[in-house]
């Protein structure tokens, strides 16, 4: 299904959009972020760069409980599971880059051992992109990572900004459902539209975007530049603050831990929190040992792991060019220069 | 939908031993299931071990899978949660889940000789294939086991041990000089090149502290051994031991559902991060 939306009328789909709890990036306090629109309360505006965050957080929240226990000593505790109970939600304003996010997520949480709380959000989660028309950050480099500034990959719809209008294309069933929630405010597009659309894309495709070179052969040089001494000098300004992994649409390493309201009875929770390959102690045995004690092994893990390790597993990467681990180190450790220059090859 | 895999089976400690006392404690456990069947495990594989309130940890299950009615863990203290385990008392009860990970291949050993090598709580997650020998000890041919602790209070296992020379060639070292001590003397891998086993229709499985696996494996090699001959087990750090939580991973391999067992054939095509 492809319609044409009044931007004006964006507010009114988003009211007419029953049972669904509604997202788009809003701008507090200097931050694009994500926040839940509320009916007649903020008019919703997609005129924006990109958020800080990814939209991670409504699959994969920093933060969760797995369960609840009670236990007195000696006897069985009383486990009581925390599933999410969210509404549908729907999120407006999705780049592609972080559209196809969903699907490498999906490989890891919903194989081999499928994870109910990342399913149970994720079937009840609708993403509407929008097109890149310009690259929304100078750190964009989607086209270099097998995406483009007009992927549909892990979306529902995909607006294209016309200027005073959007044309509306569904991607999903999911997406036909939403338009038609919607569908008197919408009107067909004509085929002026439609090549305008084609242009924008033709144009988008064309805008020069950082690149990492010759990434088609990027997994085979980073496993021969396993041992290449550029780590350890890369990494090393790195703060190990981890903000690189936090930003990222698809890092999913977490920590499992018990937090304990009261010792006796016991009453507590068992809760996931992200967690982070950049920390000295995330690979760290109880007794002392540690595989990645060097900062530049855990930058190499940090890259190597969505370059080479996720590709040779998957086939594809598991780095969807955003950018935002650029953009937030606050050391100016850069993914691209990176990788192209431990992989340059000695003639170059 | 599928069940809940982060939440965990009930299980009662019904059996605790302090096999090694001091700073390098290490007790045994025995444990049963009190809200279900439980699991059936095979060699090698490990489970995620929970005291409520304290957290979880990958243990590797040390009792046979032919072993009915419980399930033998021995723990070192070392963090904050098996110092818990150290604090339990039979009728406690327990989180455990599992069993996560592949197995040490013993059907395909049959009529082989097997030498085992371990190194101070290594010799738990390979106890299970130790004793699964033993019970079926006609499969097999001759079975060594070289094992040492680094003094011998640190030693496990010590009456299993002595039992097991009925059936096996026991070879127990201390790494220090020490008065009474019988035996040899020295690092592990070192009485492994003192007795020199052969790698003829052998198997060695080595489980330890990584620079002990690092020099078995050497000295193993320069006895002959092929890479395809040598298995070990890589206790990694976990979280989850379900492929997701990125503790363990190594090269393309997490370990909770790739490994933990490894020939050294495999092992050496993943980068050396373990």
């Amino acid at each position: 299904m492809e319609k044409i939306l009044n931007k004006i009328q964006l507010s009114d789909w988003i009211a007419a959009l029953d049972g669904w709890e509604s997202f788009a990036p809003i701008l507090q306090d200097g931050i694009w972020s994500y926040q839940p629109i509320k009916r007649g309360v903020n008019s919703v505006q997609l005129e924006y760069p990109n958020t800080t965050q990814p939209p991670k957080n409504f699959t994969f929240p920093q933060r969760e409980v797995f369960f609840t226990f009670e236990q007195i000593k000696g006897e069985a505790p009383r486990l009581t599971q925390i599933l999410p109970t969210d509404k549908p939600r729907v999120i407006f304003g999705v780049r592609p880059c972080d559209g196809q996010a969903l699907p490498r997520m999906d490989r890891l949480f919903n194989e081999q051992f499928a994870d109910i709380y990342y399913q149970k959000r994720r079937e009840n989660l609708a993403y509407v992109g929008l097109a890149c028309n310009t690259p929304p950050s100078r750190n964009c480099f989607c086209k270099a990572v097998g995406g483009s500034p007009f992927a549909t990959n892990g979306l529902d719809i995909l607006m294209t900004d016309l200027g005073d209008r959007y044309l509306v294309t569904a991607v999903t069933a999911i997406g036909d459902r939403l338009i038609d929630h919607g569908v008197q405010l919408f009107s067909e597009p004509t085929g002026r539209d439609r090549a305008e659309a084609g242009q924008l894309r033709i144009a988008a495709l064309k805008q020069p975007q950082r690149a990492i070179q010759e990434s088609a052969t990027v997994p085979k040089r980073l496993k021969e530049q396993f041992a290449s001494p550029l780590w350890e000098e890369l990494a090393r300004p790195c703060i190990g603050c981890g903000i690189c992994t936090y930003l990222c649409p698809t890092c999913h390493c977490f920590d499992i831990n018990d937090e304990v309201a009261t010792p006796a009875p016991l009453r507590g929770s068992r809760i996931r929190t992200w967690d982070t390959c950049q920390f000295p102690d995330f690979t760290m045995h109880s007794s002392g040992h540690n595989p990645r004690t060097e900062v530049g092994a855990r930058l190499r893990q940090r890259i190597n792991h969505k370059l080479q390790y996720f590709y040779e597993n998957f086939g594809m990467f598991q780095c969807t060019g955003c950018g935002r681990c650029i953009s937030g180190c606050p050391v100016g450790i850069d993914i691209i220069a990176v990788v192209n220059q431990v992989t340059a090859t000695p003639e170059n | 939908m599928d069940a809940n895999i982060y939440l965990p089976n009930l299980a009662r400690v019904i059996f605790v031993k302090e096999e090694v006392p001091g700073e390098r404690a290490i007790k045994t456990f025995h444990v049963e299931f009190i809200d279900s069947a439980g699991f059936a495990h095979e060699c090698g594989q490990c489970a995620m071990l929970s005291v409520f309130g304290r957290g979880e940890s990958m243990i590797s299950i040390a009792s046979s899978p032919l072993v009915d009615g419980y399930k033998q863990f021995s723990i070192m203290r070392a963090g904050r949660v098996t110092s818990a385990f150290h604090d339990l008392e039979v009728g406690d009860v327990i989180g455990i889940r599992g069993p996560y990970g592949n197995s040490f291949p013993i059907d395909a050993w049959r009529g082989k000789n097997l030498v085992f090598i371990g190194g101070g709580c290594g010799l738990a997650p390979i106890w299970p294939v130790i004793q699964t020998a033993v019970k079926k000890r006609d499969e097999f041919k001759q079975i060594t086991v070289f094992y040492g602790g680094r003094s011998s209070r640190d030693i496990m296992y010590r009456t299993e041990l002595d039992k097991l020379r009925e059936t096996a060639e026991v070879h127990l070292s201390v790494d220090k000089q020490e008065e009474g001590w019988q035996e040899f003397c020295g690092f592990v891998p070192a009485n492994l090149m003192n007795k020199e086993p052969s790698p003829e229709n052998a198997i060695a499985i080595t489980c330890g502290p990584p620079v002990m696996i690092k020099f078995v494996i050497q000295n193993l090699r320069s006895l002959g051994f092929q890479d395809n001959q040598i298995y070990t087990t890589l206790e990694n750090k976990m979280k989850c031991a379900l492929g997701k939580c990125g503790r363990c991973n190594v090269g393309k391999d997490y370990v909770c559902t790739k490994g933990p067992v490894y020939s050294w054939a495999d092992l050496k095509e993943l980068p050396p991060e373990y």
